[in-house]
């Protein structure tokens, strides 16, 4: 059985997940839902607030793990045009989940969009925004409709819209985009620029979006989990949910486990937990074959090989261990994959998604994709590996977002540490797995 | 004098910066390359760079310093001193006190690799390019570039878009793009019209009009060919007629309307092959319109009038204008014009203040002349009627000096002036319009720039007697006051073909027979 001692009593945002009627206003006001927010407006200030998120040592759940307390603190207190007029701030939910790998906010919007909305009430008077805007992807349609809604609930009870929980003078109010399908809009910057109806490309930092953001105004941008953790931080203490992480991570964290396990699924689990306990906690590797590699963090994360899953799922842990937490998306390999199949998978992706703007990010995704492709079907040479990392090289930290280097993360990490299956793509001229497939197929 | 700026200028970064205090602070100053170079608050890097002519080192393809910035291309990265990731200079504000490397080994390497990147794809079949000789990718290649492609995969091809058509003047090879953008950021932020898009993302990034079905619609669609960085937006009046190696440039102004934009010409052997915007910040900015862009036609025209006509004595209204020769032309004309109680000239405000001024000394000494001008495009009578025809460069009043003319004190025409008449002399260099409104009986003389079907019209509504061809802008020395009261003088760019004569050796040769 699982190793891992975590009672689901103990889960913040999925506490209630086996109850039938989550995503309904009266269950979640049954279990002290709305309780943190009409205590935030009513008893604290939004730098009280700011400070209680601060001490949770929250950290944004979308993929850069950047303290969100930290991040609110950085929204400019009375911001004016140059006429002098105030401006106003929005605050913005990225739902935008496009990591492949990663289902947690399908998960909260389906089941728990009350929580997010909580949340964003909560950070709303935080950073004092009256109009906050959740971007949800938009193959969401499920999603889409369950936040809506429930967006419809909370208005008809007055907790958003105009004087909100009977306070005169607070206003605050979502409003729900959809996305046009683009991985690259999970960005912010890009995101935002969705928003405002143009191409969905990364901008030019700086300005970040605390100064210039949504339409101009300054902006915060936060991940649907990261929102839906806040109102637990509010109404049981920032103590409790930092004590439950390691020391500069607080809380749980959803991780969707998929691939080659037995029971896939979206996980709450201590942010610190083993990676071998939580594939472990998940029935193990599907059929009892051997593990071989593990994404741990969305697509973009570097892999690890069995070897190295000895490690905590924690920020600083997996960044020490050469890759990083991301968006939480764990996709466990067996021993029956193709690593230059599932690189050359990956890597198709990128090339389709790259939002074209920078050379090294549109030309090298696409160059990329081919050779990976093309080793695949036995077309690589002994020299493409090598040119491969050179490639990389010219790619990462080079272009205006991150998406270059999340290209080179699958391919130098696959080819650094599976080498092997490379050469022998090479030198066979055909890819081995395929092979064993069929041979076994034929056996059976 | 200076004007307002009346196109957007390169947009900064935006960030709040706290208002500049009143005292007087030291002048900032960035080291590029070891050179100490003072820059204005505000300045990326490649704007200081630029300021001190320092820039030509820095390669680039979306920064152009009339667009916005992009910051796409990754080209124009350079080292910055303390800081750990290469930055690109049109982007990065400057500071005071920074060390900027433009060309250490690994800003060259970076560049090396962007270079190869956008030759991945992109075809390697230069000499049949129509930008081959001022591509900024072969310029660029050549300084950074990998002599050797590495790239074995299949080249990306649009087959659809390898010529295609986005409107009358402009053609697209989307094989040859870079996308750069420069043409998407001209029609979002300077033409404000938004008639290009990129469509799809990523490699299949794909440049289209907006809607495809009308094309581009913007005025100033030449200007996207000008700064087009490769052969992927040609413009099709110029577009494989010549290579650029040979063509002669000198500058000269536009006449074609009271802007007076800076311009280039680029002619070879005395044929003029295109025009192109010369940057001036008072006047033109970067740009120019499509309009003037062709305007050279006008002169290049196989039915320019280029030797002198005459109408043989006694002829009927209808018969034609035969050539002759100066000579001849003088003593008749000489002739005429002593006969004449009441000479009236003409003079269309295309033609230069020192043409103008010529013509009315020349007036003053013929008892019972008098001089007016006429405008008569668009409806414009005067200088007052002139106005703005977009929030760029194009104006109402579609001739080059007006207020030249005015300032001389000629006054504009009255139509009793034209039927009290009994000879009309009416000057112009192409451009102005005849008043053949006002009817006249009244032998004419035409003299200027005339093309056959020009004269041939407007012999039908008139006694035309004579023609003296003259010259056009480029073909001669002058000055001309654009709509701002700005006296710009241009000198031949040209050499005119045929027999035409300047005014003055006109007037000389008419004196003195």
């Amino acid at each position: 059985m699982s190793a891992i001692n975590f009672p689901n009593e103990n889960r913040i945002i999925t506490k209630h997940l086996e109850k039938p009627d989550t995503h309904l206003i009266g269950h979640y006001e049954s279990v002290d839902g709305y309780v943190a927010a009409k205590r935030v407006l009513n008893e604290m200030s939004g730098d009280g607030v700011v400070d209680e998120v601060k001490k949770s040592n929250l950290r944004g759940r979308g993929g850069a793990g950047f303290p969100t307390g930290m991040k609110w603190s950085f929204m400019p207190k009375d911001p004016k045009d140059a006429k002098g007029n105030p401006k106003p701030k929005y605050l913005v939910c990225n739902a935008d989940e496009g990591e492949p790998g990663t289902f947690k906010d399908s998960l909260i919007m389906n089941r728990f969009p009350h929580m997010l909305i909580e949340g964003m009430i909560i950070a709303g008077h935080a950073i004092g925004s009256e109009v906050g805007y959740i971007y949800v992807r938009g193959e969401y349609v499920k999603e889409i409709i369950s936040v809506e809604k429930a967006i419809d609930e909370a208005r008809a009870k007055g907790y958003l819209g105009k004087d909100i929980f009977g306070i005169k003078g607070k206003n605050f109010d979502i409003f729900l985009y959809r996305g046009a399908g683009a991985y690259i809009c999970g960005e912010e910057t890009a995101l935002l620029n969705s928003l405002e109806g143009k191409r969905g490309e990364p901008r030019l930092k700086p300005p970040f979006p605390a100064q210039v953001g949504a339409f101009g105004m300054p902006s915060c941008v936060n991940n649907v989990e990261t929102f839906a953790s806040v109102p637990f931080i509010i109404r049981e203490g920032a103590a409790k949910f930092a004590a439950m992480g390691t020391e500069k991570a607080g809380g749980t964290r959803l991780f969707c486990v998929s691939g080659h396990v037995e029971r896939p699924g979206v996980y709450e689990l201590p942010i610190n937990v083993n990676l071998l306990d939580l594939i472990e906690h998940c029935g193990g590797v599907r059929g009892g074959r051997a593990l071989k590699a593990v994404i741990p963090g969305g697509a973009s994360a570097p892999m690890l090989t069995a070897s190295e899953c000895n490690v905590a799922m924690d920020f600083d842990s997996l960044a020490k261990a050469g890759t990083m937490a991301g968006s939480g998306g764990v996709i466990v390999m067996d021993e029956t994959v193709c690593i230059v199949e599932a690189a050359s998978i990956l890597l198709k992706f990128y090339e389709h998604e790259s939002c074209g703007q920078c050379s090294q990010c549109r030309e090298g995704s696409h160059w990329l994709a081919r050779m990976f492709h093309r080793i695949e079907n036995g077309g690589g040479t002994s020299a493409d590996l090598d040119f491969i990392s050179e490639i990389c090289g010219n790619m990462a930290g080079q272009t205006i977002c991150a998406f270059a280097d999340a290209v080179t993360g699958p391919a130098l990490s696959s080819i650094k540490k599976f080498r092997h299956e490379f050469e022998e793509h090479i030198r066979l001229g055909r890819c081995p797995h395929k092979h064993v497939l069929v041979a076994q197929q034929v056996e059976a | 004098m200076k004007t307002e700026l009346n196109y957007q200028s390169y947009k900064k970064p935006v960030i709040d910066t706290p208002p500049a205090t009143p005292e007087a602070k030291p002048t900032p100053k960035i080291t590029i390359d070891g050179v100490v170079i003072p820059f204005q608050a505000g300045d990326t890097i490649m704007q200081a760079a630029e300021r001190a002519n320092a820039a030509a080192e820095i390669p680039r393809f979306c920064y152009h310093p009339g667009l916005p910035i992009a910051g796409t291309c990754r080209m124009c990265t350079v080292e910055v001193e303390k800081m750990p990731k290469l930055m690109t200079s049109c982007s990065t504000p400057a500071a005071d006190g920074m060390i900027v490397h433009t060309q250490s080994p690994k800003v060259r390497k970076s560049r090396t690799g962007v270079m190869e990147f956008l030759l991945a794809n992109h075809p390697l079949d230069c000499p049949v390019c129509d930008k081959a000789g001022e591509c900024e990718l072969q310029d660029y290649n050549f300084e950074y570039g990998p002599s050797t492609s590495r790239f074995v995969e299949e080249k990306r091809v649009w087959d659809d878009a390898t010529t295609k058509k986005l409107s009358d003047k402009v053609t697209l090879n989307m094989n040859r793009c870079v996308h750069c953008e420069r043409c998407v950021r001209f029609t979002d932020e300077v033409t404000k019209t938004n008639d290009l898009v990129m469509k799809n993302r990523g490699y299949k990034k794909e440049l289209s009009a907006t809607d495809e079905e009308r094309g581009l619609w913007n005025d100033y669609q030449g200007c996207l060919t000008d700064f087009c960085p490769v052969g992927a937006l040609t413009f099709n009046d110029f577009r494989f007629h010549k290579r650029v190696w040979f063509l002669d440039k000198k500058k000269s102004i536009c006449d074609q309307c009271s802007k007076g934009c800076n311009i280039e010409v680029h002619s070879d052997q005395n044929v003029v092959e295109r025009l192109m915007p010369v940057f001036n910040e008072s006047v033109n900015g970067h740009w120019m319109c499509d309009e003037g862009r062709v305007s050279y036609h006008t002169a290049m025209n196989p039915l320019r009038i280029v030797s002198p006509l005459l109408k043989s004595k006694g002829a009927s209204k209808d018969a034609a204008l035969v050539s002759t020769t100066w000579e001849f032309l003088f003593q008749q004309l000489n002739v005429v014009i002593k006969s004449s109680k009441k000479i009236l000239f003409i003079i269309g405000t295309d033609a230069s203040c020192e043409e103008a001024e010529q013509v009315k000394n020349w007036s003053s000494k013929l008892a019972g002349s008098s001089v007016v001008y006429f405008n008569g495009v668009n409806g414009v009578q005067t200088s007052k009627d002139d106005g703005k025809l977009d929030h760029l460069l194009r104006m109402k009043d579609k001739t080059s000096n007006t207020r030249g003319v005015e300032a001389l004190g000629i006054q504009p025409i009255n139509p009793n002036q034209v039927s009290d008449a009994d000879l009309v002399i009416y000057l112009r260099a192409g451009r102005a319009q005849l008043p053949i409104e006002f009817s006249s009986s009244a032998p004419w003389l035409l003299w200027g720039v005339w093309n056959l079907e020009e004269v041939k019209s407007v012999q039908q509504k008139l006694n035309v007697v004579g023609l003296i061809p003259g010259l056009m802008t480029m073909e001669k020395d002058g000055s001309y006051v654009n709509e701002s009261q700005l006296k710009q003088t241009v000198t031949t760019t040209i050499q005119t073909t045929g027999h035409c004569l300047t005014v003055n050796k006109v007037i000389e040769g008419l004196w003195i027979k």
